[in-house]
């Protein structure tokens, strides 16, 4: 028994990581230059694919790594630079913004599938795809204990961006008041250009943990992306930390739920979640602190 | 940003009673005549286009005149639709008599939704109702015993009004709901509640000092709106009478949206040619295959870059040109 809930634990950790990371990236959008990219899910695609297909090459595999990461974190730079800045520029309305970067999620997802085709492809692991047995009865995959690490630093990373660095103060200010940050000098275009690599940047690591334990193919991040934002709401957006509560309840709620219930209640079990936090708990699970 | 006014003079002209009677009569003839003179694939076609009319303009409702983001526009259709089927086919209840009861059903659910979503604006309904479409859809798949699960509902029963509706009589009273749901429509934006509604999405502070609830401005917008892709289901249902879940694929609402962009958001007469225009291009609906999905995705950054207003923006400079 208690194996079994050490274990529970352990795949409802790996998860929740995974799910707290892409909350994390959409947050760092959100509150940069509020809005909801929707495409988020779509550069842990493009970091997993492209990384199948360079592997497939023959192409050294750290350099594999850092050449489909780079590509990822490219593309949603360039989103925003061709599309979401000349619209925020124009002062297109927030619905409109949202279509075109639906139109992206869209272009993204579906020349994928037309240019690697259909097929899910296994992705090979940074250390490989063996699992551990701990004791008789507790199995980890390698892979596991890379998530764990990598997530734990992405969001030690982020978070000492956030506070450290100027950029990052500058996207916080933006967060709270985006009028006052433009009066103290921060230049918004560059606050969003910022927040969308990095949000990118976040998503394609996110593609490095998750496929190696499913698959690389052009739906993959369809998913994780909307799990990402359902963790993000349940966790609340006071801080990135809510990010990272949301996605762990939520893996941990989904992979017990799976384990004691039939699995047809546990598939739809995030958004039950999520609308019963909406109706008794709006903010989400943490708070803002008022001072 | 928005403007300040609530209703600017372009859109007062445009909601002149006049203009709507016009295009209603229109509409009306231009459908009878198709739905009396066409072959059966073109009375198909009519249908279809009543129901996905009936679709954008409400989706355009919520989205341009309440300035409310919903995703689960497929999912309120989908549930107008089941719902209606499963009372006429399992339970023997008239089909004219499940309408009144999908409406109800939907009205119930999208209250639930909306409630929380109504507190607090921004992405709240954006993300609630696309949870709750993607649930519905779980919900209908793993439920074989009502809804028959991934396999769908067929035979359903005919439509009865003096005697069995189908072929020709079907497509005029599809055009007849749907223009009956149009003038509803346009009377309602033109009603207090409506005027609300816009005032709301403009500026909801200076609203709620003017008087209005803002909760329940934005919350009636949304419900509404929801109700109307019940409609919408319900003349889906006993046209073809056969269902499957694909009907609740979020994808449908990505393509009425779009169908919206392309029309121009919050302005209806764009509306109206943009869903003709797009719905009597069949390939376009029929067969989502990669192409045709990646050519929407292309469309729908274009048209946001490239003509924000849609074909609203292009009427309205016709409109001016012509006064002048």
């Amino acid at each position: 028994m208690t194996a079994s809930i050490i274990q529970v634990l352990l795949s409802g950790a790996q998860a929740g990581i995974i799910y707290g990371l892409l909350a994390l990236s959409y947050y760092v959008i959100l509150s940069a230059s509020n809005i909801l990219n929707f495409a988020q899910g779509e550069w842990m695609m493009i970091a997993a694919v492209s990384g199948a297909v360079l592997i497939a090459s023959g192409l050294p595999y750290p350099l594999t790594i850092l050449l489909s990461v780079v590509i990822a974190t490219t593309l949603a730079v360039t989103a925003e630079r061709l599309i979401v800045r000349p619209l925020e520029q124009r002062g297109a309305s927030l619905t409109v913004v949202i279509l075109a970067l639906f139109g992206v999620m869209i272009v993204v997802r579906y020349s994928t599938a037309l240019f690697f085709g259909r097929q899910e492809e296994p992705l090979e692991g940074p250390f490989g795809n063996e699992v551990l047995a701990v004791g008789d009865s507790i199995f980890l995959p390698v892979q596991s204990l890379v998530v764990y690490a990598i997530g734990a630093a992405t969001f030690v990373g982020v978070n000492l961006f956030l506070r450290h660095t100027w950029l990052g103060r500058g996207l916080r200010v933006a967060a709270i008041d985006s009028y006052g940050a433009q009066v103290i000098g921060i230049d918004l275009n560059r606050v969003r250009l910022v927040a969308f690599g990095l949000g990118g940047l976040i998503s394609a690591i996110v593609g490095w943990l998750y496929g190696p334990l499913y698959a690389a193919g052009y739906l993959i991040g369809a998913t994780p992306g909307i799990k990402g934002f359902i963790a993000l709401f349940i966790g609340g957006m006071a801080s990135p930390w809510g990010a990272l509560v949301g996605g762990l309840f939520l893996g941990i709620t989904e992979v017990t739920a799976s384990r004691f219930l039939p699995s047809i209640y546990a598939e739809g079990l995030a958004f039950f979640i999520l609308i019963l936090v909406f109706l008794f708990r709006p903010t989400g699970l943490l708070r803002r602190r008022t001072s | 940003m928005t403007t300040a006014t609530v209703i600017t003079k372009k859109e007062r002209d445009w909601h002149r009673v006049g203009t709507t009677l016009l295009w209603a009569l229109t509409m009306l003839v231009i459908g009878l005549a198709a739905a009396l003179f066409g072959n059966s694939y073109q009375v198909t076609l009519l249908v279809n286009l009543a129901v996905t009319l009936i679709l954008t303009l409400s989706l355009n409702f919520v989205v341009g005149y309440s300035g409310q983001f919903s995703l689960a526009h497929a999912a309120f259709f989908g549930v107008g639709a089941y719902t209606s089927a499963v009372l006429s086919k399992t339970l023997g209840v008239p089909p004219i008599l499940a309408l009144p009861i999908a409406l109800i059903v939907v009205a119930t659910l999208s209250t639930i939704v909306g409630i929380p979503a109504a507190r607090f604006h921004g992405y709240y309904l954006a993300v609630a109702t696309l949870a709750f479409s993607i649930l519905i859809e779980i919900i209908v798949r793993q439920s074989p015993s009502v809804t028959g699960g991934a396999y769908g509902l067929q035979q359903i029963p005919y439509l009865d009004l003096f005697g069995r509706i189908e072929g020709h009589a079907y497509g005029i009273v599809a055009v007849v709901v749907f223009v009956v749901f149009f003038l509803a429509h346009n009377n309602l934006l033109r009603s207090r509640l409506g005027r609300a509604i816009t005032a709301v999405r403009d500026n909801p502070a200076a609203s709620a000092a003017a008087g209005i609830n803002v909760m329940h401005t934005r919350l009636f917008g949304f419900v509404i709106s929801a109700t109307a892709a019940a409609l919408a289901g319900w003349l889906h249902a006993f046209y073809h009478r056969a269902l499957n879940p694909m009907l609740f694929s979020a994808e449908w609402t990505f393509i009425w949206l779009f169908m919206v962009l392309v029309g121009g958001i919050g302005h209806w007469q764009g509306v109206v040619l943009g869903t003709v225009l797009l719905a009597i291009l069949p390939e376009f609906l029929g067969f989502a295959t990669d192409q045709t999905i990646l050519m929407v995705g292309v469309l729908m950054i274009a048209a946001a870059l490239f003509a924000p207003r849609g074909l609203g923006g292009f009427l309205d400079r016709i409109a001016a040109k012509m006064r002048s």
